[in-house]
């Protein structure tokens, strides 16, 4: 899923800022008490800002896992 | 007395030197102390020569003296000894020549030499020369080093090969001097004015081998240590062994304790330092990656958390509630169809029971008249009269007869 965030530009919400939006989100949904077009916009939301997190952690991922392999390198 | 000089009558050159002659000799004994600079002792010649240096101004004095005096027992005379002489100034009138005739020589003993540094240590620490406040930190990793050292010396060697084994990227510049004797603290003074107008240099080292007191005397010199106190970059000295204090010690930013110790002291250990940030390394990556690997693990539940995990719940919900509510009504509709079933089926019995029919079944009969009017009373009736008896089974038509009529038991 994060190839879909490949093409799009670093987004504006940083990881920490999605991470709090989505355990809201979370804890919203599993309250209950909301109407099913509330319930479903805030399900959509939830996965949005997942992806979203998701990207930040693999880019991390990724930037480690080549700053690891620059330092294996033979000088 | 002799006539003033004119240039019409000029004094000749053996009464201008006699008349100088007779003032120096006039002048009488004193006591010198100084160092002695030069030795000159020619064989077979009854004199000795010296010169004999201050050691603290760049100005010496001619000494002559009989080789009896400079060889008396027990008084050693080396270049560089710092002596205390009793002369007479003379003028040798034969060459026109000044100097001091010493009749005795001493040599300045250890305990003298000693007090004497003390007494100039206390001088330039009153003076605040040696105060901690004023020791530079050294740089962690110079890129050039100034040495100041003998050629060739054991010192040299054991700060080169230490502090290039600790730290290969080292360079030096090194100035090599006269370590010993009384030119000694003059050049030092010199390496030391050298390397510290050289930008490139970042730490300054003198060093120099073990010796005797007297040996170590120019690096206790006032001139060097103050020398020392204006440099602008940062001086290591390791000068002697261990246990050897001269005063550049107490001025230098840092005191070695051997030419090895200042190589310790000037530059890191490299592979101690390649350990040192490996392992800082591992630590930050491994942090990272904790953090990392934390933070997926977290989006990991959170994403498998069934309200984002699976949407299709937000309908079950919705779904069993809608089925719910039409079951309810289902079954509220049929209830209400079977309860009005039901109503009829009463209503319907109770009319049946009602009905005369199950009367006329259980042996009743239905009396009435030719109008249709029931017959409730006897009297109602005439004799004769034409009655209709309804029995279950059907209609039959009776007549009216009292004389068989008796009395009801009941």
């Amino acid at each position: 899923m994060s190839s879909t965030d490949e093409r799009a530009p670093e987004p504006t919400t940083s990881y920490e800022q999605a991470r709090e939006e989505l355990a809201d989100v979370v804890r919203r949904l599993e309250a209950g008490g909301l109407t099913l077009e509330e319930s479903l916009s805030l399900w959509e939301r939830g996965e949005e800002l997942a992806r979203l997190c998701q990207h930040w952690l693999d880019r991390a991922r990724e930037r480690l896992a080549a700053a690891t392999q620059e330092e294996d390198r033979p000088s | 007395m002799t006539a003033p000089s004119t240039p019409e009558s000029p004094w000749p050159v053996r009464t201008v030197a006699r008349k100088v002659a007779d003032w120096i000799g006039r002048l009488g004994e004193v006591w010198v102390e100084g160092q002695i600079a030069q030795l000159s002792r020619r064989s077979g010649a009854a004199t000795v020569f010296l010169t004999l240096r201050d050691p603290a101004a760049d100005l010496s004095l001619p000494v002559t003296c009989h080789r009896d005096v400079a060889d008396r027992p027990g008084l050693e005379l080396t270049e560089g000894a710092r002596v205390i002489v009793r002369a007479r100034p003379d003028y040798y009138v034969a060459r026109g020549s000044f100097s001091l005739r010493a009749t005795e020589i001493r040599a300045v003993g250890l305990g003298e030499l000693l007090a004497r540094i003390e007494r100039i240590r206390r001088l330039l620490a009153a003076e605040g020369l040696f105060d901690a406040a004023r020791k530079r930190p050294l740089p962690f990793a110079p890129r050039v080093v100034g040495l100041i050292t003998g050629r060739d010396s054991a010192a040299e060697r054991d700060v080169l090969v230490t502090t290039r084994r600790r730290w290969p990227a080292v360079r030096f510049t090194t100035h090599h001097c006269v370590v010993q004797g009384p030119s000694a603290a003059a050049n030092v003074m010199e390496g030391l004015r050298r390397l510290d107008a050289d930008p490139d240099v970042e730490v300054i080292v003198v060093a120099r081998g073990g010796g005797s007191v007297e040996d170590l005397l120019p690096f206790s010199d006032e001139g060097l240590v103050r020398a020392i106190a204006v440099c602008r970059t940062p001086v290591v000295t390791a000068v002697g062994h261990e246990t050897d204090t001269t005063l550049v010690d107490h001025v230098a930013d840092v005191r070695a304790a051997t030419p090895t110790d200042a190589a310790h002291r000037i530059v890191p250990e490299i592979g101690e330092q390649r350990r040192l940030v490996d392992g800082l390394r591992a630590r930050s990556r491994h942090l990272v990656a904790g953090r990392l690997e934390q933070q997926e693990r977290w989006l990991e539940s959170v994403r498998s958390r069934p309200a984002l995990a699976a949407p299709e719940r937000l309908l079950h919900g919705r779904e069993d509630d809608v089925l719910g509510l039409r079951t309810r009504a289902r079954r509220t509709l049929t209830h209400r169809v079977e309860s009005a079933e039901r109503d009829l089926e009463h209503a319907r019995a109770r009319v049946a029971a009602l009905s005369p029919a199950a009367t006329l079944e259980r042996g009743y009969a239905v009396v009435q008249r030719a109008d249709g009017s029931l017959v409730r009373d006897p009297a109602e009736v005439a004799d004769a009269e034409p009655l209709r008896v309804r029995v279950a089974g059907g209609r039959l038509p009776v007549r009216v007869d009292r004389s068989t009529d008796q009395e009801d038991p009941a």
